[in-house]
């Protein structure tokens, strides 16, 4: 028998008598020798890499800034887009989610209109179909909606728009920027009132457009009826504008946003019960005069043309007072927003 | 290139009723980095408000990167950016949308503002943080948030406010690290009103202090520090003797133990150092110039209008001692 001999190995290989040691993959993954290795053997060949180093380097911008309009734009649409995607204003959620919950139930005369109409049900149709007092209700009804809807949206919205910029000291971002103080509160304004318009007025007009399309409504019964949606939708907008007015005149005094939300439903609602109040204990009914509530309800009730709740007196002094109110709301209103700083607030 | 005025006034005045904020007021800030000193009260709030067109000057006139801050408020304000002391951030708003919104105030284009955005972020040392909430930010990640606002239009000239403040040192560092590159590598200007003289000589070469209302100062700090010119010395042996010396010879002296500080007032004045050690057979065994800092040179031009104050913080914290001021006409203020 002659011995074999030895197989040549290359670098890496074992031969089959080789005992199982394990120490070729111990080695590669370990290093369990005494670590005395050359080093000059395992160095690698390419270049290791680094990773990424922050580098701080300036870059600089040609473009040319838009005029006036955009960054009113900005503020309008940086107000009214948080209400709908991130990145914009940030909402709570309790807020978006009340406007949601609101926004759906003002539509719920629009919804039994529609209802009347497929099933055809007359009586329906009479207690809920467009006409001159549903239309009055729909936007200046006390209860529910100007107790539990409209006010509410309003308090929660005008809460802190104008107050966060005192407390955070965003005042500065806007004033150290080419905004002037009546682009600020413009925007701001027209932003909220425009929040509020989806919920009063959109509504308003899907439960005006349901009743012409589930009822089949023409040409005459639209001319007969416009006049009486316009009168509405103006009975609507200044509803707004007064909740709106009052509401960033009390943000613009605050810091925060509980006191211009519990200030607005406390004008509203107080004044509101207090007239209530005299005119049950003393007969007297003057007092509607300082509630902006009553006040609008005349004059919308004069221009829609439903019977007026305070018949006696002229829907002028309502719309006086209205007026007056305004004015003294927004007198405060740009006289706070005049004094806000941009070095320190 | 440095000889450019960013902003010059002439004659400036504002005066809220019988208080006068800002008083007959003649500066001209070059390009490049400028710091704005002042104790409380001085008037630099009042000033920056001024340049920036939010208030009315009552008197004189003034311009900013060429545009009237009488009548092109806008124009200043669209060129210039802003950083502003206090918090000016939404703490619920992430930092991207935060510094796009900031851009969009501008006029900025919603899409390129965005851009910038991230640019600015990413400049400011913000890049990776950039979409968590200023809420949760550290105080320098808000500095920086508020400098990125600043700078998302790339502006001629950034209005910093305090940038330093409340800063723990490395993002202090960070700070005025990013300021000066601003400075050196955009090739920007910035006007830095801080209390940290520290910072200031590290990212300005220029200065102006105001003093109710008035300059009391301007110019290159290299230029300004020449005033608190000193030869410093260490004695061994004779000190006192020296210091009596050197006092009759005329030279002002300031001796802590064997260390003395001569004023530099001509270039004989080592020469007249060393006749009176020679005289008095001191040993002067180390001979220097004594280099000012700016909070050396800050308490000089203070104690020449007529205050006795130990540091900075005691002049800037304490407004009481703002008493009376008529700067000095070699400081570049009207003259005593």
């Amino acid at each position: 028998m002659t011995e074999t001999p030895p197989v040549e190995l290359g670098p890496g290989e074992y031969g089959a008598e080789a005992p199982v040691t394990g120490q070729g993959r111990m080695e590669a993954a370990w290093g369990s020798s005494e670590g005395d290795e050359d080093l000059s053997d395992t160095q690698m060949t390419q270049p290791t890499s680094t990773g990424h180093v922050f580098e701080q380097v300036y870059k600089p911008w040609q473009g040319e800034l838009n005029p006036r309009w955009m960054r009113n734009w900005a503020i309008l649409r940086h107000h009214l887009l948080g209400i709908f995607k991130k990145g914009h204003r940030p909402w709570g959620m309790p807020t978006r989610l009340f406007i949601l919950v609101v926004f759906l139930a003002s539509l719920s005369d629009a919804a039994l209109t529609l209802l009347s109409g497929l099933l055809g049900e007359a009586s329906i149709h009479q207690l809920w179909g467009v006409s001159r007092d549903n239309l009055y209700g729909h936007v200046l009804g006390f209860f529910p909606r100007n107790v539990l809807y409209y006010p509410i949206v309003a308090a929660l919205l005008v809460g802190s728009v104008i107050s966060e910029d005192r407390q955070h000291g965003t005042s500065a971002l806007y004033f150290s920027r080419p905004i002037t103080r009546f682009d600020y509160v413009g925007m701001k304004f027209i932003s909220v009132a425009l929040i509020q318009a989806i919920v009063v007025l959109l509504t308003l007009t899907l439960y005006y457009l349901a009743e012409i399309i589930s009822l089949g409504r023409g040409w005459a019964w639209i001319l007969d009826t416009f006049p009486l949606f316009l009168a509405a939708f103006l009975s609507g907008f200044l509803l707004i504008f007064t909740y709106t007015s009052i509401g960033l005149a009390l943000s613009s005094v605050s810091k925060g946003k509980f006191f211009p939300g519990i200030g607005l439903l406390a004008i509203v609602l107080g004044t509101k019960v207090l007239a209530v109040l005299v005119s049950t204990l003393f007969d007297r009914e003057i007092l509607y005069l300082l509630s902006p509530y009553d006040c609008m309800a005349h004059v919308g009730q004069t221009i829609i043309g439903t019977q007026p709740t305070y018949d006696q007196y002229s829907w002028t002094w309502s719309l006086a007072s209205l007026v007056a109110m305004n004015a003294l709301a927004l007198y405060t209103l740009s006289a706070r927003v005049s004094t806000m700083e941009v070095t320190r607030e | 290139m440095v000889d450019e005025l960013i902003i010059k006034t002439t004659n400036l005045t504002k005066s809220y009723g019988p208080h006068v904020a800002l008083d007959d007021l003649n500066l001209a800030v070059k390009k490049g980095a400028t710091g704005l000193l002042g104790p409380n009260g001085a008037g630099k709030s009042t000033f920056l408000k001024t340049i920036l067109g939010l208030i009315q000057a009552t008197e004189g006139e003034g311009t900013v990167l060429g545009h009237d801050i009488r009548t092109e408020g806008d124009a200043i304000r669209a060129r210039i950016g802003y950083m502003p002391e206090y918090d000016a951030l939404n703490p619920d708003m992430d930092a991207i949308h935060q510094v796009r919104y900031s851009g969009e105030l501008l006029g900025m284009n919603p899409t390129i503002a965005l851009a910038r955005a991230h640019e600015s972020l990413q400049y400011v040392g913000l890049g990776e943080e950039r979409y968590r909430k200023i809420g949760t930010f550290s105080t320098g990640m808000k500095q920086a948030t508020k400098l990125a606002c600043a700078l998302i239009h790339d502006p001629e000239l950034i209005i910093a406010d305090e940038p330093s403040n409340g800063l723990d040192a490395k993002a202090r560092e960070y700070m005025i690290q990013t300021l000066t590159t601003t400075v050196k590598a955009g090739g920007r200007s910035v006007l830095m009103a801080s209390h940290l003289m520290d910072d200031v000589e590290r990212v300005c070469e220029n200065i102006v202090l105001l003093h109710k209302g008035k300059l009391a100062a301007q110019g290159a700090i290299v230029d300004l520090k020449a005033i608190d010119r000193e030869i410093e010395i260490h004695v061994w042996g004779g000190a006192t003797r020296l210091a009596e010396a050197m006092e009759a010879d005329g030279l002002a002296v300031r001796r802590e133990g064997r260390v003395m500080r001569i004023g530099h007032t001509d270039e004989d004045t080592t020469t007249r150092i060393l006749r009176c050690a020679a005289q008095t057979g001191a040993q002067i065994r180390r001979m220097h110039e004594y280099e000012a800092s700016l909070e050396d040179l800050f308490l000089v031009i203070m104690e020449n209008l007529g205050y006795e104050i130990k540091t900075s913080e005691d002049l800037l914290g304490s407004p009481a001692l703002a008493r009376k001021v008529d700067a000095p006409a070699h400081m570049g203020g009207g003259g005593a």
